[in-house]
């Protein structure tokens, strides 16, 4: 039986927050959704620590606190440097790619451009993750 | 008279005729010795005047060979006597011809000439008495003299004087004055900075120039140590080691930041030379300088530039990005809201909307195929790899194997490709482009691409001929200009050949056409070896 996941999803665009709840549903899949709109209000979610989220979805352009900000603010942390990190973006800028993988990252996902393969890149996304150990914070 | 007296008498005259003849034999004895002493002065006499004659031709025979001109005048300028390089000097026509020494001197001397022959009369002698004479042939020289007066019984007769041409001599020190004139001329005025030091780095000499760059007054450098004057505090370490490998006689140019007297900082080229005197020896150096401030502030301006410019590249590539993001969201955006706008009406929608709901997904690629070629023609030439040997035979045989081609269409190598130096990913794209747009644009039953290659002496000249459409020549520029698509299709942005001429920019080679319509099209382009 696959794990049940809580997710953090950064992403300030509206319209992407429905489109991953949206593919939530349609997969009919039981894992819980946390939302942040910027680094900020994620950071404030992380740093209460009483509900760690298992894995986090970052989108890289984002204001104020830019994506690859919050990956290092994160990568600094002891206990958040743990959870692993997946990059959702349109960005396939090869300095981004580069430096998010120095810093740190368990994935770097392409957003494309029909929904239906969004779709089928978060269920990959999901599954791969529903099936792996993953550190209890 | 008596005996007596008698006796007395008799005696007397016996004692007086001894002693006339004791008187007349010394008189007899003298006399011998006076004809001995006549004959004895005779003799000599005889001898002095040999001597005489022999004394008197052995002078006229350094008169008559004495290299200089000599020559005797009695007191109001004639000539009495000369020899004959006297006669040479003055232009007579032979050592007898009468003539008055003062009639040679130019008028504008004559005042000169007046006092020293004054000079001449009291004091006995003159030296080193130069005047310029106009000789018998009228020609001008200008003569040395030393000079002095023959006396007979202390009483003045005549002058000698030997006459020396010392024209020749002067035209040598004028010319050697008017070549160190030039070259003083030269120093003083060329744009170069001139310093002389010693071999304590003591400044000897400065010229004007030096002083123009330095700020400072001749009175404020020589005599100074030319090191704690000059450079900046971080070159002085510098400059004490070229003047300690100048000690040791080597020449060099080297860069050196110096500060003028009121402060500022220049560039200098220094070039520098070890001098000697005349017999070797190291003396001390000369340095001649010149101000690069304006090509050193070019040159740092240059690579200011250049800084900048690679700082706004990756900018321009930076924003590309952002902008290609920015562009995209929104057309993601709304292909879900379509696709859920489909998927929440299944079959509520009729089919002229289900129609217009498929051309807004095809509008959406097409408008993403769009940006995402924008974002390839801005990233060609920004984050340049290193070129490589590329074996093109390779590459380009295994791009035909795997790209799309209808079974009506041959491709053939007319030709082995060679191996370049490139990027690997552009080229492929370059090849990839242009044989895909001869695919397309084929329309004879029987298609036919043929690839060759030509080696010209620096570039390759590669060509890619096909039997298609072919291309009007008015469209022939136009086609490789950004957003020409001369066919409007789902797959063309009309960026490819814009690209495609891009990256053979990049590879210093050229792109061009040769193209009939519908006989065919031949692609041209060449590549540097």
């Amino acid at each position: 039986m696959d794990k049940t996941l809580n997710i953090l999803l950064i992403e300030d665009d509206m319209i992407e927050i429905m489109k991953f709840n949206r593919t939530i549903s349609q997969l009919q899949l039981n894992h819980k959704v946390i939302e942040a709109n910027n680094g900020e209000d994620a950071l404030k979610i992380l740093h209460k620590k009483d509900e760690l989220p298992d894995i986090i979805l970052l989108d890289l352009n984002m204001p104020k606190i830019n994506g690859i900000e919050f990956l290092g603010i994160l990568k600094n942390d002891d206990v958040l440097k743990y959870i692993p990190t997946i990059i959702l973006t349109t960005s396939s800028n090869q300095k981004d790619l580069l430096e998010c993988y120095k810093i740190g990252i368990a994935g770097y996902v392409l957003k494309p451009l029909k929904y239906e393969d969004y779709v089928s890149k978060m269920e990959k996304l999901l599954s791969y993750w529903s099936i792996n150990e993953l550190k209890q914070i | 008279m008596s005996q007596d007296k008698i006796d007395m008498l008799q005696r007397a005259l016996a004692r007086e005729k001894l002693a006339r003849k004791q008187a007349e034999k010394i008189l007899e004895n003298k006399a011998a010795e006076l004809y001995e002493a006549k004959q004895k002065l005779e003799k000599s006499y005889a001898e002095l005047e040999t001597l005489l004659n022999k004394t008197d031709s052995q002078l006229q025979g350094v008169f008559e060979n004495i290299v200089d001109a000599y020559v005797i005048i009695d007191l109001h300028g004639n000539i009495l006597k000369v020899n004959d390089a006297a006669v040479s000097l003055l232009g007579l026509n032979d050592s007898n011809e009468d003539f008055n020494l003062l009639n040679m001197v130019k008028p504008t001397e004559m005042e000169r000439v007046a006092q020293s022959f004054k000079m001449l009369l009291n004091t006995g002698s003159i030296t080193d008495f130069s005047v310029t004479i106009l000789t018998d042939k009228k020609v001008e020289k200008l003569v040395h003299i030393n000079a002095s007066i023959i006396y007979d019984d202390g009483i003045p007769v005549a002058a000698q004087g030997i006459v020396r041409d010392i024209t020749l001599q002067r035209k040598y020190r004028k010319s050697l004055e008017t070549e160190k004139l030039k070259y003083y001329n030269i120093i003083s005025n060329m744009n170069l900075g001139l310093v002389e030091v010693d071999l304590n780095d003591r400044i000897i000499m400065v010229n004007q120039s030096l002083l123009n760059m330095t700020g400072y007054t001749e009175e404020e450098l020589v005599g100074k140590h030319g090191v704690n004057l000059l450079p900046v505090d971080d070159d002085r370490d510098l400059l004490e080691e070229k003047i300690n490998e100048r000690r040791h006689g080597k020449t060099e140019s080297y860069e050196l930041r110096i500060k003028k007297k009121d402060g500022e900082v220049r560039y200098w080229l220094v070039s520098g030379a070890p001098n000697y005197d005349l017999d070797g020896n190291i003396t001390g150096s000369i340095g001649i300088n010149f101000d690069i401030t304006e090509l050193k502030n070019l040159q740092l301006q240059k690579e200011n530039l250049l800084d900048k410019l690679a700082k706004s590249n990756d900018d321009l590539q930076e924003y590309a990005h952002i902008v290609s993001h920015d562009l995209k969201s929104p057309l993601r955006s709304i292909n879900a809201l379509v696709t859920w706008i489909k998927q929440d009406n299944e079959g509520k929608l009729d089919a002229v909307t289900m129609q217009n709901l498929h051309l807004i997904d095809v509008t959406l690629e097409k408008m993403e195929q769009l940006i995402t070629d924008v974002l390839n023609y801005s990233s060609v030439g920004t984050n340049e790899n290193e070129k490589v040997d590329v074996d093109l035979d390779v590459l380009i045989t295994d791009l035909v194997k795997i790209m799309y081609k209808p079974d009506h269409i041959k491709i053939s190598f007319l030709n082995i490709l060679p191996v370049v130096k490139g990027d690997k990913t552009k080229l492929q794209q370059v090849f990839q482009n242009i044989i895909s747009n001869s695919i397309k644009f084929i329309d004879k039953d029987f298609g036919t691409i043929d690839i060759d290659v030509e080696d010209l002496k620096s570039h390759y000249k590669f060509s890619i001929k096909d039997n298609g459409m072919g291309i009007e020549k008015k469209y022939h520029d136009k086609i490789f200009k950004i957003f020409h698509s001369l066919k409007k299709s789902k797959e063309s942005s009309g960026i490819g050949l814009s690209i495609v001429k891009k990256i053979i920019n990049l590879h210093e080679g050229k792109i061009w056409l040769d193209s009939e319509p519908n006989v065919g099209t031949t692609f041209y382009f060449t590549l540097k070896k």
